[in-house]
């Protein structure tokens, strides 16, 4: 039986008088590649920063890899960023002045200490050997997002967030990351919880679940 | 070897014997200086005369000398190590040493290794790679440095000895054993390098005793039937004639005068008579150096007692004459007041000068630029032993290092890197 | 009051003890018996030497002593940098040793008793009663207390190596001892390396058979004055001074991270391998803090805070037949223990000198200085006369005696109604002694 990694218990999370998440109920065992989809304003991005550790609820339960969120301070969460999640933003955030290989040691730096041979390795398992010292704006969309899936994973992440990770890439290089994750998933065993409003992109994952206004509206497992 | 000797070993092949032995000095030196004020000289004297601190002193260069051997066994270890010949485990040459417990090829790691800058040399189940330049030479060098060094000291300490002679233009070189070639000049030259103002040579005939003609300068110091000639000062050699009033005090005799540079004073005491004269040189007004030229004018001062009798100049081969009073120089010659030292420590301690630096030299661009990096795979039938080290630290090394067993673990040797993927779910 | 001026000597000792905590951290009951008992034991040990041994004695045994844990801090810089850098260095028997309790209590225990005759030597001489080392007792072993408490309440992050913890301990004791202008230590390391370095320079010359300034050129012969002057004493005890803690920092920085070759992830490796590097660095606080507390011990050195009797030379001539008479009751007091100066001028020539009556009761006559520095004189502090070239301090009991840097003492006849010194004698000695030494030496004040 697989363990759960997480586990909100009437989640809740308000903006003053809004309220971008009511209260949610969910689990996700380990390993597991969850899909979240919803309109613009329902909830998707603020629940995943949530489970990111980049936003506090305002009220109700969350449990991630164990660790009670509501429980952390400032520094807990900041070693619960660095050392249990890997995050991948549909804008790559990529540090521009950097090449691919630097891009990937940053987040090294920030987790411990850079090691460039490892960071090539990353990149080469991203199909990206051969653009390791060419910077963000002379690679693709698409290559792009791969280093920052090699930035997200350096550092061995138990949960990898992805939000629209593939929301500005084209057919070809949508299912290009999309096969990518799953090899890395595979391999790696990190469990995947991606935002997208993309219905062919969420129907990679085991599970997808739909929000509305803040609230979780439909569930449903992927036929494989 | 037996227990004993491998103690013995153990000590005097130390790194940490040779600091040791001068804190030890250091310690004495500061007791010392509790008691004296010259406590440089006190502790070479002391040194040189307990045989026990000459012991102490001399374990320095053993030290060294046994260091060499111990690294350069060390170094020859890891050199064959490295090809693949060495039947032992490697372990403790190394800095870092893991047993992977799978067997994989070492097909991809060669060319990986080679892409990152290493050399890679594949040899059965050996693979090794290496880049930069070991600093083994280096500290050959720097530990000859030592060993010559301290056995000067401890050479010169303990079999230094000196003899200071009057050199005289036109007399026989003077020698601890006698019979020197005659010194047929000694010349005094306005010096046109950066380091000497003046420039002295002294030129000396074959002697009866068989030695050869011989020119004696200031540096390096020439040696002379195993003595090194240390010119130290400058004087003259002049011949004085007095004589006083009533007859009673007549005086002649080749007296030293160290009066050089010109103003300088120095005295002559008249034995057996209340008189003495002081003498100097006069500068001449064209500003050239009496000594160079030869053209030696006299200043000088009679006196009785604390009085002043009469004032004077007088020059080479001149005669003074008043009151009774009779002063004549009719010779005065150049002199060079010289040490005769036997002491083969200086050489040593030459020889650890041009060790130092040379090692000084390779050091610094080796550690900077090349600094030596080495891994070494070997392969056994279940599992592979790798070891690593970096000299100078070096976490970048590591980083490869690790790379390369994960690369091993993963047996991604086999396995081809994301090429695209299948575009199909 | 006493307290007020205790109070660098108490600080220094709450770091002391603080340090110690933290350094035995397993020992802390060890560390704080030591500490309270060995300050008093220090205190009383202080009085009791200055009782049996009046004067400079007893104060120079307990500099000395400072002086030894000084070496003894050299000794341990260089085995840990040894240690850091050399596999092959035999490091487990001092391991063992350091981390006994009988290590903790005895490096307590003698540090208390060092930091409790410094801080004794405070009041020595101005106190003669019990109250003010009662008080000083007490607070020290309060102080104690306190900074054993504030150790606890520190980050378990924030550890001291044994090395990091000698040169903490050293470094406070250097730092006390340097408030007190007869138990400084800088002052004499500066003078006795400025003789060294003229020693070494003149016996390389002879050992290596250079040759002597005659044939070397002026320019460079002033070079190599420079390894004469003061300047070379006090930026080499500066080296001498910061060495052992900068080797301690650089032992540290230099310990080899832990081998992470057997971990087959990235993260983990880097994780565990920036938990040493993080380690490594808060260690290195401690002796980063040594070193500031080193140069503090300098500047008191420097610059110290008591008033140096500074008389301006009261000009004097000679009788028609060269005699200088001084009465002992004129217009100054010869017999009132104060240096006092005088300037003789004649023919053109000038020669400085003193007169003072030392402790034993007897007067001395001295050219105003030595025969080793530039002779820029000397004042009067604190039962010394200091040397104003190279700061070093001249006990009144030994004034009078020549040698190093002792003013040099002048002929004199003493008489019932003052001294009488011959001046030509006087213009000579200045001429031979005082007037090449400022020549050869050059710069000073």
């Amino acid at each position: 039986m697989s363990t759960t990694i997480i586990e909100t218990g009437g989640l809740t999370r308000n903006y003053g008088d809004i309220c971008a998440l009511k209260p949610l109920d969910l689990k996700v065992p380990e390993g597991e590649w969850l899909s979240v989809m919803g309109h613009s304003g329902s909830g998707k991005s603020t629940l995943l920063n949530l489970l990111g550790g980049l936003d506090r609820p305002s009220n109700g339960s969350l449990r991630v890899g164990g660790e009670d969120m509501q429980g952390l301070t400032e520094d807990g969460l900041a070693r619960f960023r660095r050392e249990f999640v890997g995050i991948i933003f549909q804008q790559h955030h990529l540090i521009p002045y950097l090449t691919a290989v630097e891009n990937v040691m940053m987040a090294q730096y920030f987790h411990s200490v850079p090691d460039e041979a490892e960071a090539r390795l990353a990149l080469e398992r991203v199909g990206l050997g051969h653009r390791l010292k060419n910077r963000p704006s002379e690679l693709s969309g698409g290559e792009q997002q791969r280093v920052c899936i090699a930035r997200a994973i350096i550092n061995s992440p138990k949960l990898l967030l992805g939000d629209e990770p593939t929301g500005n890439l084209d057919h070809k290089s949508t299912l290009m990351v999309m096969e990518l994750l799953k090899e890395l998933r595979a391999e790696e065993r990190f469990t995947i919880v991606m935002v997208t409003h993309n219905p062919e992109v969420a129907a990679w994952g085991d599970r997808t679940i739909y929000l509305d206004d803040g609230i979780l509206v439909r569930e449903e497992r992927t036929r494989s | 070897m037996s227990r004993p000797l491998r103690a013995i070993w153990a000590v005097i092949s130390s790194r940490a014997t040779s600091p040791l032995v001068i804190g030890v000095f250091l310690l004495i030196y500061i007791v010392l200086a509790f008691i004296t004020d010259d406590t440089l000289i006190a502790l070479m004297e002391y040194t040189r005369t307990n045989v026990l601190l000459v012991v102490l002193l001399a374990l320095v260069p053993l030290n060294s000398g046994c260091r060499i051997v111990k690294e350069t066994d060390r170094h020859l270890k890891l050199r064959r190590a490295l090809a693949g010949k060495s039947a032992n485990d490697p372990s403790g040459l190394f800095d870092e040493s893991v047993a992977l417990p799978v067997p994989s090829s070492f097909d991809g790691l060669s060319g990986r290794l080679a892409a990152t800058g290493y050399r890679v040399r594949c040899t059965g189940g050996t693979l090794a790679a290496w880049r930069g330049v070991s600093i083994y030479p280096v500290r050959v060098l720097f530990l000859a440095g030592m060993f010559c060094l301290f056995a000067g000291i401890l050479v010169s300490l303990t079999t230094r000895t000196t003899h200071r002679m009057s050199v005289i233009e036109g007399e026989p070189l003077p020698t601890a054993t006698g019979g020197g070639g005659l010194v047929e000049r000694i010349t005094l030259k306005t010096g046109a390098g950066p380091i000497l103002a003046k420039i002295l040579t002294m030129d000396v005939a074959p002697s009866d005793s068989g030695d050869g003609r011989k020119v004696f300068g200031l540096y390096p110091p020439s040696l002379y039937r195993g003595y090194f000639v240390y010119p130290r000062y400058i004087a003259i050699a002049s011949i004085i004639r007095f004589s006083a009033p009533g007859g009673q005090t007549a005086y002649e005799k080749q007296a030293v005068m160290n009066i050089y540079p010109a103003g300088k004073e120095d005295r002559v005491e008249i034995p057996g008579s209340p008189y003495r004269i002081l003498f100097s040189m006069i500068q001449p007004e064209d500003g050239s150096d009496p000594y160079v030229t030869g053209r030696i004018t006299y200043l000088f001062k009679l006196m009785n007692g604390k009085e002043v009798i009469f004032a004077g100049s007088l020059p080479v081969g001149g005669e003074f004459v008043r009151d009774g009073y009779r002063l004549a120089i009719p010779e005065g010659k150049r002199m060079v007041i010289t040490d005769f030292i036997q002491d083969y420590g200086v050489l040593l301690v030459w020889g650890a000068a041009i060790f130092f630096l040379a090692a000084g030299c390779i050091w610094l661009p080796v550690t900077i630029f090349l600094p030596r990096r080495e891994m070494l795979f070997v392969s056994a039938p279940d599992n592979i032993h790798a070891c690593s080290r970096s000299e100078g630290g070096g976490r970048k090394h590591g980083g490869v290092f690790h790379e390369a067993l994960d690369f091993l673990e993963a047996g991604m040797a086999d396995r081809q890197p994301f090429d695209g993927g299948s575009a199909e779910k | 009051m006493v307290l007020a001026k205790l109070a660098p000597h108490l600080l220094s000792w709450a770091g002391i003890v603080l340090a110690m905590g933290r350094g035995f951290s397993g020992r802390r009951s060890v560390v704080a018996a030591g500490a309270i008992v060995g300050f008093p034991l220090g205190v009383a040990g202080a009085c009791l030497l200055s009782r049996a041994y009046p004067g400079d004695f007893s104060f120079a045994i307990i500099r000395d002593i400072v002086g030894g844990s000084f070496l003894l801090l050299w000794g341990g810089a260089v085995a840990a940098i040894y240690s850091s850098t050399v596999r092959e260095f035999p490091r487990s028997w001092g391991e063992r040793l350091a981390n006994s309790p009988f290590c903790a209590g005895a490096v307590a225990l003698s540090s208390g008793m060092i930091a409790g005759a410094i801080s004794a030597c405070r009041l020595v001489g101005t106190y003669n009663t019990l109250p003010p080392f009662l008080l000083l007792a007490l607070a020290a072993s309060i102080l104690a207390l306190a900074a054993l408490a504030v150790e606890r309440a520190l980050a378990a992050s924030f550890p001291v190596s044994h090395s990091g913890l000698m040169a903490s301990v050293v470094a406070l004791l250097l730092f006390s001892a340097s408030s007190i202008i007869r138990l400084d230590l800088f002052s004499p390391l500066t003078m006795k390396l400025m003789k060294f370095s003229h020693d070494f320079v003149h016996q390389f010359f002879e050992s290596m058979l250079i040759p002597d300034h005659l044939f070397i050129r002026t320019y460079l012969w002033g070079y190599i004055g420079l390894l004469f002057g003061n300047g070379v004493g006090f930026w080499g005890a500066l080296i001498l001074w910061f060495t052992p803690a900068v080797l301690v920092a650089l032992a540290i920085q230099w310990e080899r991270l832990p081998s992470v070759a057997h971990i087959r992830q990235g993260a983990q490796r880097r994780r565990l391998l920036a938990t040493g590097i993080r380690a490594r660095r808060f260690r290195l606080v401690i002796p980063v803090l040594a070193m500031v507390v080193l140069a503090a011990a300098v500047y008191r050195s420097r610059f110290p805070s008591v008033e140096y009797w500074d008389p301006k030379p009261l000009p004097i001539s000679a009788s028609p037949s060269g005699d200088i008479f001084i009465p002992k009751k004129g217009d100054v007091d010869l017999e009132d223990g104060k240096l006092h100066k005088y300037l003789f001028k004649q023919g053109g020539r000038e020669a400085r000198f003193f007169v003072l009556m030392t402790p034993a009761g007897k007067l001395t006559v001295d050219l105003d200085a030595c025969a080793i520095c530039k002779p820029d004189g000397y004042g009067q502090a604190e039962g010394t006369v200091i040397c104003y070239y190279c700061k070093t301090l001249i006990p009144l009991e030994t004034v009078g005696q020549p040698g190093g840097c002792n003013p040099i003492p002048l002929p004199f006849t003493e008489k019932e109604d003052g001294v009488h010194i011959d001046g030509l004698t006087l213009l000579n000695m200045w001429g031979t002694n005082a007037q090449s030494t400022a020549r050869v030496k050059g710069g000073g004040k």
